[in-house]
């Protein structure tokens, strides 16, 4: 029994600990009173650090009874990664709620709920697992779009989300039951099996069901035609809940993509590559078409997300193991590039204000050449100009995609990058050769989000220059789940 | 046709009759208690497959808490009845395609599911004492013991984004204090001020 | 197995059948002479003030969520009941864990004032 126990808890340690921690954030914020605005950052980020600590010392291999919930290669790398990512919104997010005198310790509350959904739905073993996780996250992104009740924009954008996600969890939920009336099984490698050994009208079940999983994947992505939350939800949330929304859930669906259709389904990969491929070209096409016309620069940040979720797709679509490969890179390399965007967001918003036009930009050389440098940094980077990291997401993707003999695909995909490519450079046109809009407004003076946006946005150069100890993670992260 | 076969094609038209009056009355409050028909109808379907657990719980949670939560928020939209009634021709295409795909994709698996899917041709009777609440509780509290932990979390999170999204403090309310009103004392509120006495002329 | 229900289908059957007699009886032999101000709603002798259809407070609401979150904690406490002599042990830590996270709930929402009406 006890036996039992401790192999229990070895298995799920660092969700025992997040868990805990949600428990003692909660108590904290509620018992402290205004003391609790720096207990629960703090205790926050001790949580992180402990579930850091036990996550990487454990085996990476085990799993519960039945295989419902694993711990692989892939699943210490992401979650590792996860870990960071909050702790960088943390700290970018702290100085946003002060100057705004919004309560942190539920923001905090907040962040650690969708971390601990992105850590089970990273470790699924089971599309019943895989769905908890996931409405964990959606959940507390909800809440957190909405945290601002009274601002109009946060409670629009947050109707809209809630709407339209709880339509796609649904779409999912059929999708799954429908997979799991064809094979009579729940957990990956079960489905997987049965899938294998049987013919006839199963595989057509299974492929319906499929049809529902990829809109449910699409839409957690962000991908066309699932995309249209994106825009509203990064500019109407306050800018530290669009940094998370537009930044670490990507890691949960990246999972949620790879095992429900990587481990689940690969006997049908024919069927949703097809369909993978379809979202992710139309996502390429939509997301910088549309992106050219926006004025406001959460609007624009959201569909550029739009156009590399359609290049991390293209990575799944393109097949095999390359592909799957430059995604997790790709994704990876795009929530740094992500945080780094909106980090400058953040930073440019004055107390009380939102950062959001692009005259906020405008003259930002002058006001703050380190910062103009730094956010030229990330739009060339996200352009895909050597020797940035982005360049070499895109790089790998459409190697990807060569080796796969899909030739068209990539030559669109590179077509619209370049078309993409405008709308980065209006940005950094702006912040050089315009003069500065306002005069007054300063900039947030924090040290630890100075230093932080520094760090983050030279990593984006740094992974440029070298990319291979990235990729080879990457590679050893998904040695374990596709070979 | 035995009488199970009858209570299932009653129950069965009921709850069709039931679901096209939830999407079809006009009055939202009527569409809720259709639906809390539907929830009834189809507690006694699953019933009929001896899945007791899942039909008292639909009773129990979704006719007893969830479509309370419904009519409270139709009360609380305030929704005119005309306003209703305007976008319907506008977004009535749309719906028909909606509509169209669905039917599709329902025929595909009548066909596949009439070529042989694993779903049992034939139900499992059990014994007339076995429990289907105990294999649920077996199952969950072992097998699943997981995801059961997980939805602990998931309410803990619904509990914290309702009070969070919905609770306002009212500053100024003049409420009762009844803890207050107990633990005075006289000293709190009476004073005795001795007062010397006038003289008189 | 579904020969236990037979208790309950003849209880449904009759109350069905008492209240569609009762009704029935009631609109066959009442003369219920109406007229308008007969069928206007009753409101302490008053001139109705406004419709019935009143927003209601989102505070209901509130309620009804939390209520809906421990109504669900009762659904699993159910089988888990029905089955804990085949648990054992590990059932009951299960449920104590399932428990304490609900409780850190309910502190949240007592000390929120959530419970509070005023």
């Amino acid at each position: 029994m006890s036996n039992e126990l401790v192999q229990f808890l070895s298995v799920v340690a660092p969700e025992a600990i997040v868990g805990t921690g949600i428990c003692v954030v909660l108590l904290a914020g509620l018992f402290a009173g205004d003391r609790a605005r720096d207990a629960t950052y703090l205790l926050s980020m001790v949580t992180l650090v402990a579930a850091a600590w036990v996550t990487g010392s454990a085996a990476p291999n085990g799993s519960l009874t039945g295989g419902a919930f694993v711990v692989d290669s892939l699943s210490v790398v992401l979650k590792m990664f996860a870990y960071a990512a909050v702790a960088a919104v943390l700290v970018y997010a702290r100085a946003y709620l002060v100057g705004r005198r919004m309560d942190r310790s539920e923001f905090h509350l907040l962040v650690l709920f969708a971390l601990l959904g992105i850590m089970v739905m990273v470790s699924a073993g089971s599309f019943l697992v895989m769905y908890l996780g996931l409405e964990t996250l959606s959940l507390a992104l909800y809440a957190m779009v909405a945290v601002e009740r009274d601002a109009p924009m946060g409670a629009e954008a947050a109707i809209k989300y809630f709407v339209l996600g709880a339509i796609a969890s649904g779409c999912l939920l059929y999708g799954i039951s429908l997979i799991y009336g064809a094979t009579g099984a729940l957990n990956f490698t079960d489905v997987a099996a049965a899938l294998q050994t049987t013919t006839g009208a199963r595989p057509l079940a299974a492929a319906v069901g499929i049809g529902f999983l990829v809109v449910g994947i699409a839409f957690k992505f962000g991908a066309v035609p699932f995309h249209t939350w994106l825009p509203d939800v990064y500019q109407g949330a306050p800018a530290c809940t669009t940094l998370f929304v537009a930044t670490v859930p990507k890691i949960a669906a990246f999972s949620l993509a790879l095992r429900m259709l990587g481990d689940g389904l690969d006997v049908l990969a024919s069927d949703w590559r097809f369909l993978l491929g379809a979202v992710a070209i139309v996502s390429v096409v939509v997301g910088n078409l549309i992106a050219i016309a926006q004025t406001s620069i959460r609007r624009m940040l959201a569909y550029s997300t739009v156009g590399h979720v359609g290049f991390i797709l293209l990575g799944f679509a393109s097949g095999g193991a390359e592909g799957i490969n430059a995604a997790l890179f790709y994704t990876l390399v795009y929530i740094v590039m992500t945080m780094a965007a909106f980090g400058l967001v953040i930073l440019l918003s004055p107390a009380g204000q939102e950062a959001d036009a692009f005259d906020d930009l405008r003259g930002l050389n002058q006001r703050s050449p380190w910062f103009a440098f730094l956010m030229l940094l990330v739009m060339v980077s996200m352009i895909g100009v050597p020797p940035l990291a982005g360049f070499w997401a895109k790089w790998w993707v459409l190697s990807a995609l060569l080796d796969a003999g899909q030739l068209s695909l990539a030559i669109v995909a590179v077509l619209f990058s370049v078309v993409g490519a405008f709308y980065y450079l209006r940005v950094i046109w702006l912040m050089y050769f315009e003069p500065p809009a306002m005069t007054g407004a300063r900039m947030a003076p924090e040290l630890d989000l100075r230093l932080l946006l520094s760090v983050n946005a030279l990593l984006v150069l740094g992974l440029g220059v070298f990319p291979g100890n990235l990729l080879r993670l990457c590679a050893r992260a998904l040695g374990a789940v596709s070979g | 046709m035995g009488i199970v076969d009858v209570i299932f094609g009653f129950n069965a038209l009921v709850l069709v009759a039931s679901a096209i009056g939830v999407i079809s009355s006009r009055n939202t409050v009527y569409a809720a208690l259709f639906l809390v028909l539907s929830f009834v109808t189809s507690s006694i379907l699953w019933l009929l497959i001896e899945a007791e657990f899942l039909a008292i719980v639909l009773v129990l949670v979704y006719v007893g808490a969830v479509m309370v939560l419904f009519l409270f928020v139709v009360m609380m939209l305030d929704v005119e009845v005309a306003a209703v009634r305007e976008g319907f021709t506008r977004y009535a295409p749309f719906g028909v395609i909606m509509a169209g795909i669905v039917v599709f994709e329902l025929l595909t698996l009548f066909w596949a599911r009439a070529s042989g899917l694993p779903i049992a041709a034939e139900l499992v009777r059990r014994a007339p004492d076995a429990s289907n609440t105990r294999e649920i509780g077996v199952a969950l509290y072992t097998n699943h013991v997981f995801e059961f932990e997980l939805a602990a979390f998931i309410l803990l999170l619904a509990i914290v984004a309702a009070i969070m999204l919905t609770l306002r403090s009212r500053p100024g309310l003049k409420a009762q204090d009844v803890a207050a009103q107990v633990k005075v004392r006289r000293e709190d509120r009476v004073r005795i001020v001795k007062v010397p006495a006038e003289r008189g002329e | 197995m579904l020969q236990n229900y037979l208790p309950v289908a003849v209880f449904l059957g009759v109350a069905l059948a008492l209240g569609l007699i009762l009704l029935g009886l009631g609109m066959l032999l009442g003369r219920g002479r109406k007229d308008a101000e007969k069928l206007s709603a009753y409101e302490c002798g008053f001139e109705a003030f406004e419709d019935t259809r009143m927003k209601f407070d989102v505070r209901y609401y509130l309620v009804a969520i939390l209520f809906i979150v421990f109504d669900l904690e009762i659904a699993f406490l159910f089988p888990w009941a029905v089955s804990l002599d085949a648990l054992g042990l590990s059932g009951l830590i299960a449920m104590t864990v399932f428990f304490a996270v609900l409780v850190v709930g309910f502190i949240y929402e007592w000390k929120k004032g959530a419970l509070e009406w005023d």
